[in-house]
């Protein structure tokens, strides 16, 4: 599967959503990211390849603000759950050093299991703020 | 004792604490590299377990939603059920309801010959009493009995005559209802045949106008099943009447037939009504396509035909109309219907 991404001096990353590739939004200058939809990408390392590669150069900036990581996503497989939690780990990294970083895991209402699973992947973040935000349940399927 | 999937793990984790002591006392200097990597160890059980719980997650959500797929299913399966029962039911009330036209037609065309009867016989006997009380006076001319003569010769004619016509009406609506009822199959001539049906449909047409011609070799026999062309024949009137007509204005209707070559026979029912769309056209065979929903219209007619020919006569059916210029239907037909396995009852439904 090939990707678009619109990658413009590394201030953002954009990649549209489609039905198993999640959308992307990561608005590096003002700290803001954004993962929704649903992911189970064909090939996850041609999709999240890039993803890392972003975050990483983003990440590994000295200077950088305070970070807000919205995961908005309302279907992941296994790779995907891999995937995350590389993603809060590198977050956890940067917030041991120092960086303020807000994790917020949004689920649709009456999403159970949902909650459940976010209140696992939390478990292991120490230094990132996390917190859990409840959604209008009628997304996409 | 608890089941652990996780134990092998946990052993290993103790076992690396336990070297973790030592190590403390023999090579301190390993010790902070040491305790990164349990730490690391230690993460990595975690997340193992954390994809154990997704993957069970999905494995569920993927159980839910082949469950519901098998509901949505035995659902649709149920709809389509009922619907294949309700089609079959309007199916048959529809043969019912011509069935019931073709006896209250016969009725009203056998009522014309019998009145006759009935009138000229009354006549007759009033002639007679005047006779015999003439003679019993005597009084009686011979003039006058010449006159007697001529009417009694008269009457007895249009009595014979009429009651030769219904005895016939009755002789051809009893094969016709036979036919339609039982889907018999014999040799059939075919004008005559139509000329049947078309009696049984005269007061359909004939209150406003409309006529019908036949143009079919006298010597035309066919070996199939006369009941279905009749209930096809019945049906395309009855579709003609019902939608070629402009309300109040006479039309026309025309069935011709003749014989491509020795074995097939094609059959031609045409009318100079109004026609329609190449739109409603091509959809007229459709089941319960209808352009008079809710003012009389099954939607059944024309499928039926279509059904009936293809189905029972093997052959085919086509349609050709343009608005104005009337509607033709073209059934093309084996002479001699093929033998086959299923019985007709089974096709005619």
């Amino acid at each position: 599967m090939k990707v678009r991404a619109e990658n413009h001096a590394m201030d953002c990353l954009t990649i549209p959503a489609t039905g198993r590739t999640p959308g992307v939004s990561f608005d590096f200058a003002n700290g803001h990211l954004r993962m929704t939809g649903e992911s189970y990408p064909d090939d996850v390392a041609a999709f999240f390849g890039p993803v890392f590669e972003a975050l990483r150069g983003f990440l590994d900036d000295p200077d950088g603000g305070p970070i807000r990581f919205d995961m908005e996503l309302l279907y992941f497989n296994s790779s995907s759950a891999k995937a995350l939690m590389n993603i809060f780990q590198m977050l956890e990294t940067v917030a041991k050093g120092g960086r303020p970083v807000t994790l917020t895991w949004c689920v649709e209402e009456n999403d159970e299991s949902m909650r459940e699973l976010g209140e696992d992947f939390a478990e292991d973040l120490r230094h990132v703020v996390f917190q859990m935000r409840e959604m209008p349940a009628g997304g996409p399927p | 004792m608890s089941f652990n999937l996780f134990a092998a793990e946990e052993e290993a984790l103790a076992k690396a604490r336990a070297l973790e002591t030592r190590l403390g006392a023999l090579a301190p200097d390993c010790l902070p590299e040491f305790r990164d990597l349990i730490a690391a160890f230690e993460l990595s059980t975690r997340e193992q377990q954390r994809l154990v719980r997704v993957s069970d997650r999905l494995q569920g959500q993927l159980n839910d939603a082949i469950h519901e797929l098998d509901r949505q299913r035995s659902e649709a399966e149920a709809a389509l059920d009922h619907l294949r029962e309700a089609q079959e039911a309007m199916v048959q009330s529809e043969k019912l309801a011509s069935l019931g036209a073709l006896v209250a037609g016969v009725a009203h065309e056998i009522n014309t010959p019998v009145g006759i009867a009935v009138s000229c016989a009354s006549h007759l006997a009033d002639a007679t009493q005047a006779m015999r009380r003439r003679a019993d006076g005597g009084t009686l001319g011979k003039a006058e009995f010449a006159r007697y003569l001529a009417t009694a010769v008269d009457t007895t004619d249009l009595i014979l005559g009429n009651c030769e016509r219904a005895s016939q009406l009755i002789a051809g609506f009893k094969q016709v209802a036979v036919d339609r009822a039982s889907a018999v199959r014999r040799t059939v001539n075919l004008a005559a045949y139509i000329q049947d049906t078309l009696v049984s449909l005269q007061p359909k047409f004939r209150p406003s106008g409309h006529a019908v011609a036949v143009y079919c070799p006298a010597d035309l026999e066919l070996d199939s099943y006369p009941g279905v062309l009749s209930q096809i024949l019945s049906n395309l009137v009855m579709n003609a009447l019902t939608h070629a007509f402009v309300d109040g204005q006479p039309g026309g209707m025309a069935i011709t037939v003749d014989c491509p070559d020795a074995d097939t026979v094609r059959m031609c029912f045409a009318d100079n009504g109004r026609g329609m769309s190449e739109e409603h056209s091509a959809r007229v065979f459709e089941p319960f396509f209808t352009t008079r929903r809710g003012r009389g219209g099954s939607g059944l007619g024309l499928h039926i035909v279509h059904n009936l020919v293809a189905g029972v006569l093997m052959g085919s059916i086509t349609v050709c109309s343009a608005p104005d210029l009337g509607t033709s239907f073209t059934l093309q037909f084996p002479r001699r219907t093929p033998d086959r396995d299923l019985p007709v009852e089974a096709l005619t439904m």
